[in-house]
């Protein structure tokens, strides 16, 4: 069931258009990603879902209301901010009490919702504690609790792990994502971290330049990117341009290589130019009796990664990059050596520009 | 630093203690002299049991509270909706806090009589004409003092936050953004508070019978009370000095917490 409803949104701001022309429908409980680099939009789109912008054209609707004018406070949204906004002046427990006392609840009620919320967030302890007295980590749980308190219809985060460090950001995406689910309700989550939105999202959409670029889950996202901004920007990819040479054997051209692909190019003829892309991770050194998709390449250099060796070779007048498994048993080649790579037919995806 | 450089450091401390300590201390002696011979606090007896002075002194009290009140009441959401909407016109505000400095108290006293002393704005003999003359006095200091606390803490998330919330704009501007700036709030109010218990020249031009212009009058018509008056003037001031100190050293860490 649509629960969030977003519809031919588009902002300006003076001359400059912000975001244009967005569509998408959220369902109940749904985990959605806005991903994308600085200025393509995302936050400036989540700000309209709260209601601290109001679109330029198009509407918003939260289950069956129109909400594109209403004003931040009466929207029913809870919203977690990259700067925690814990009020400094008020305990833990007055933050997270403090949408339920404006709405007026029963002081009881308030005192059960807050204990409710301080064991949701772990931090049962901590109630008379002021924000000050916290660590990052633990202010931003607050304010998970304080934006959930209230029970709102939708939960927005505005990139609420980035100022934190790494090794709390993995464990509080998983924490907040585990926390969405349990409450079964509906969230968006900005960021401009790829692997935190894959990680946590049900569906993601890649933004760029106000627009979107591709809505998908974190899989399609991925594995089949369909722009080359989206193949850029999730994961690392090889890109390159390519010649089509058979469209219906699905025969393409690098660099005088032929290569087979598994996508559709029905819609192009011989000689159009194209341009594809290769997962790293999707290229193997070729065995004996491999025939197809195969290159000549030579070493040019070997990145230790940890658990992958990022190795880097020149294809023709490309350079490709390749993942494998760090297995210490294995001899890596050395650089300036000659070596045939090869991918599946699978693994060559064909962009739209 | 070099040993030359120390006793040259102690030197112009020392000078500058001097300067501003001893005409206080020659004040403050000179009170204790009204009794022959001996060093006494009669200068003082005499000076609260004069009727005139506890007039002029709680008459300056009270309109100096209220006018606190009402520079607070003026200058803080002013201070805030320029931060939070109208950031444009921050320049443009701030050259107008700054207007009493280049305006003379004399040039201001006098349009403010021409301007409220005939219908429709006859209020010339009513006190809040002083207050509203004091509350333009006070702004450069009020308004900065609070705009520096407004930039101390992060008004636009915790604004946001609050919305989001449900909050309205009274319960953001009392309830949030107010105790997170309190320090510069009293800080500002105390200054503001010093200079009216001061303030000689609107009070005596409109004719009200405050502080300072019962001070002027002490001095033509007395030997040691206007000594005891000044000093208990200077205390008033350090003692609000002391509240801002104070204030500061205990709320800061909740003010400093708003910018995260």
């Amino acid at each position: 069931m649509t629960h969030l409803e977003l519809t031919n949104i588009s902002k300006q701001f003076g001359q400059t258009t912000v975001v244009q022309d967005f569509n998408l429908d959220v369902k109940t409980g749904e985990f959605v990603s806005f991903l994308g680099p600085s200025g393509c939009g995302k936050t400036t789109t989540l700000r309209m879902i709260a209601g601290f912008e109001i679109p330029t054209t198009g509407k918003v609707l939260l289950g069956d209301a129109d909400i594109t004018d209403m004003s931040p406070n009466q929207r029913d949204v809870g919203m977690v901010f990259q700067a925690y906004a814990l009020f400094p002046n008020m305990t833990v427990a007055q933050n997270i009490g403090f949408g339920m006392r404006i709405h007026k609840e029963p002081e009881s009620a308030i005192k059960e919702r807050v204990a409710e919320m301080l064991a949701l967030i772990h931090l049962e302890q901590k109630g008379n504690s002021y924000p000050s007295q916290l660590s990052g980590g633990q202010q931003q749980r607050v304010a998970l609790a304080r934006a959930l308190a209230n029970r709102p219809k939708v939960l927005l985060l505005d990139e609420p792990l980035s100022a934190l460090d790494a090794k709390i950001r993995v464990s509080l995406r998983a924490e907040i994502r585990a926390i969405q689910r349990k409450l079964g309700i509906t969230a968006i989550y900005v960021t401009h971290d790829q692997e935190e939105a894959l990680s946590i999202s049900d569906r993601i959409v890649v933004m760029f330049d106000g627009k979107i670029e591709q809505v998908g889950t974190p899989f399609e996202i991925y594995n089949f990117p369909q722009t080359a901004f989206v193949a850029s920007f999730v994961g690392t990819l090889n890109t390159t341009d390519a010649e089509v040479v058979n469209p219906a054997k699905k025969l393409i051209k690098i660099d005088g290589v032929q290569l087979e692909t598994a996508e559709g190019l029905e819609d192009k003829k011989k000689g159009d130019k194209i341009k594809i892309a290769i997962r790293p991770e999707r290229l193997n050194f070729a065995s004996v009796e491999k025939k197809a998709n195969l290159f000549d390449s030579t070493i040019e250099n070997i990145t230790f990664l940890g658990s992958v060796v990022r190795i880097q070779v020149k294809v023709g007048n490309n350079r490709f990059n390749m993942d494998t498994f760090n297995n210490p048993f294995l001899e890596l080649p050395k650089i300036g050596a000659k070596e045939q790579i090869t991918c599946s037919r699978e693994a060559v995806l064909i962009l739209n520009s | 630093m070099k040993r030359g450089g120390v006793i040259w450091s102690w030197f112009w401390m020392i000078l500058g203690i001097l300067y501003f300590f001893l005409p206080l201390v020659a004040t403050f002696i000179f009170s204790l002299k009204a009794k022959l011979g001996v060093l006494s606090f009669l200068s003082y007896e005499q000076l609260f049991n004069d009727n005139d002075f506890i007039r002029g002194f709680s008459y300056s009290i009270m309109w100096g509270v209220l006018t606190i009140i009402v520079g607070i009441l003026i200058f803080f959401p002013t201070a805030y909706w320029v931060r939070m909407r109208l950031p444009q016109f921050r320049t443009a505000v701030e050259f107008v806090t700054l207007l009493p400095f280049v305006v003379p108290a004399i040039v201001f006293v006098f349009g403010l009589v021409r301007t409220f002393s005939h219908p429709p704005f006859l209020i010339v003999d009513s006190p809040a004409l002083l207050v509203l003359a004091y509350v333009v006095l006070i702004m450069p200091y009020m308004y900065r003092s609070i705009d520096t606390g407004l930039r101390s803490i992060d008004v636009r998330t915790l604004t946001e936050a609050a919305q989001s919330l449900g909050a309205g704009w009274g319960t953001i501007l009392f309830r949030v953004i107010l105790p997170n700036i309190r320090v510069s709030i009293i800080s500002g109010g105390f200054l503001g508070f010093a200079i009216v218990m001061g303030e000689y020249i609107l009070a005596q031009y409109l004719a009200k019978p405050a502080f300072a212009p019962f001070l002027a009058y002490l001095i033509q018509q007395k030997a040691y009370e206007p000594a005891a008056a000044t000093i208990v003037s200077i205390a008033l001031t350090w003692a609000c000095m002391g509240i801002i100190q104070l204030v500061g050293r205990g709320g800061g860490q909740a003010q400093i917490a708003g910018g995260h």
